[in-house]
């Protein structure tokens, strides 16, 4: 639907804004620079279809056709608590962009994993990051390049308000390097059919149940360690 | 049973014995198991495992220390591949989740 890389909230400042135009221009020459790992990388997700006991690929395609004849994401990319063999503390968050999954540490080397859905190709990044702060339905504001080559996105120049339409759907997580705005989000969706994909500019997209339930189990301030395979850009180390 | 009878008999063993196999399917996998990736990647947890033994092995602030890649080498062992502060690092672990070995690479 849009660029979460730029998307913000009402609350951001514009020098967030002009940050997020510098790092969608770094992203793009990032984007040149690495497309060539990434793809070395590239990891097609397949999901195990249990009428004909067969692995199949999973794409956009796909993934839309699923959605439409269950009303849900695949079993995989719904929210199970799963053993997870760790050192890390309780309420520390990992994130596999590679498999798709976020976890959520527990107690009792078990973790909450929910399905997401990362960056598309040359978008991936890895990095310790943390909560930096949360909103609850936020508003998006397109940035002014966006603003300017997309008419649907004009019309929200003065921001999109909070809603079920709106790109960050029901919570965002903002993640943030120490003190410094990563303008990375983990964050709702409107299309929920895109879990367990490559399609934002870099964020984490979650359906909106499950980053709801997610946002109310956790603490800003939170660690956050994204694993990815092939990365572009490494944030936090 | 003479040796004629027995090599039939073991003839149509055989058989019956491929033809049950025909129609048993293997098991689907467990719901948590039901997606993965064409190129299979280390779990995360094993990943960090890995973290975690790097960091005590070489004394590098764990902050610092960043699976990059990883793959499966055999069928109960992954290499995981870290940034340690900027060193490279290669740790070998097993499904069980036993760090088997820690090296700069």
């Amino acid at each position: 639907m849009t660029s979460s890389l730029a998307n913000r909230s009402v609350a951001s400042t514009s020098n967030d804004r002009r940050m997020a135009g510098r790092c969608l221009i770094l992203g793009a020459a990032l984007v040149m620079t690495a497309i060539g790992a990434t793809l070395a990388y590239a990891a097609q997700t397949q999901v195990f279809d249990p009428q004909t006991h067969k692995w199949v690929d999973y794409d956009k395609k796909k993934a839309r056709k699923y959605y439409a004849a269950h009303k849900e994401v695949p079993e995989a990319f719904r929210p199970q608590m799963v053993k997870f063999r760790t050192a890390e503390a309780p309420g520390t968050i990992i994130i596999d962009g590679n498999k798709h999954f976020l976890y959520l540490v527990q107690s009792g080397q078990q973790a909450m994993r929910y399905g997401i859905g990362v960056g598309r190709e040359g978008f991936g990044w890895a990095g310790i990051v943390r909560v930096g702060r949360m909103a609850e339905w936020p508003t998006w504001t397109p940035p002014a390049e966006m603003v300017a080559r997309d008419p649907n996105a004009a019309k929200y120049a003065a921001g999109m308000p909070g809603g079920p339409d709106n790109p960050l759907g029901a919570r965002a997580l903002y993640l943030y390097e120490g003190d410094q705005d990563t303008i990375y989000r983990i964050h709702g969706t409107p299309e929920p059919w895109t879990i367990g994909l490559d399609v934002s500019s870099g964020c984490i997209r979650m359906r909106n149940d499950d980053i709801t339930d997610f946002a109310a189990r956790i603490n800003v301030g939170a660690k956050v360690i994204v694993l990815m395979q092939g990365a572009a850009l490494y944030k936090g180390v | 049973m003479s040796a004629k009878q027995s090599s039939i008999l073991a003839v149509a063993l055989g058989f019956m014995a491929q033809s049950l196999s025909a129609c048993v399917s293997t098991p689907p996998p467990a719901p948590e198991q039901m997606s993965r990736t064409q190129v299979e990647t280390a779990p995360a947890d094993l990943q960090l495992l890995c973290a975690n033994a790097v960091a005590k092995a070489s004394g590098v602030d764990s902050a610092k220390i960043l699976p990059i890649s990883s793959s499966k080498i055999d069928s109960k062992t992954y290499q995981v591949e870290l940034d340690a502060g900027g060193k490279k690092t290669s740790c070998l672990v097993d499904t069980e989740g036993n760090v088997k070995s820690v090296e700069p690479i």
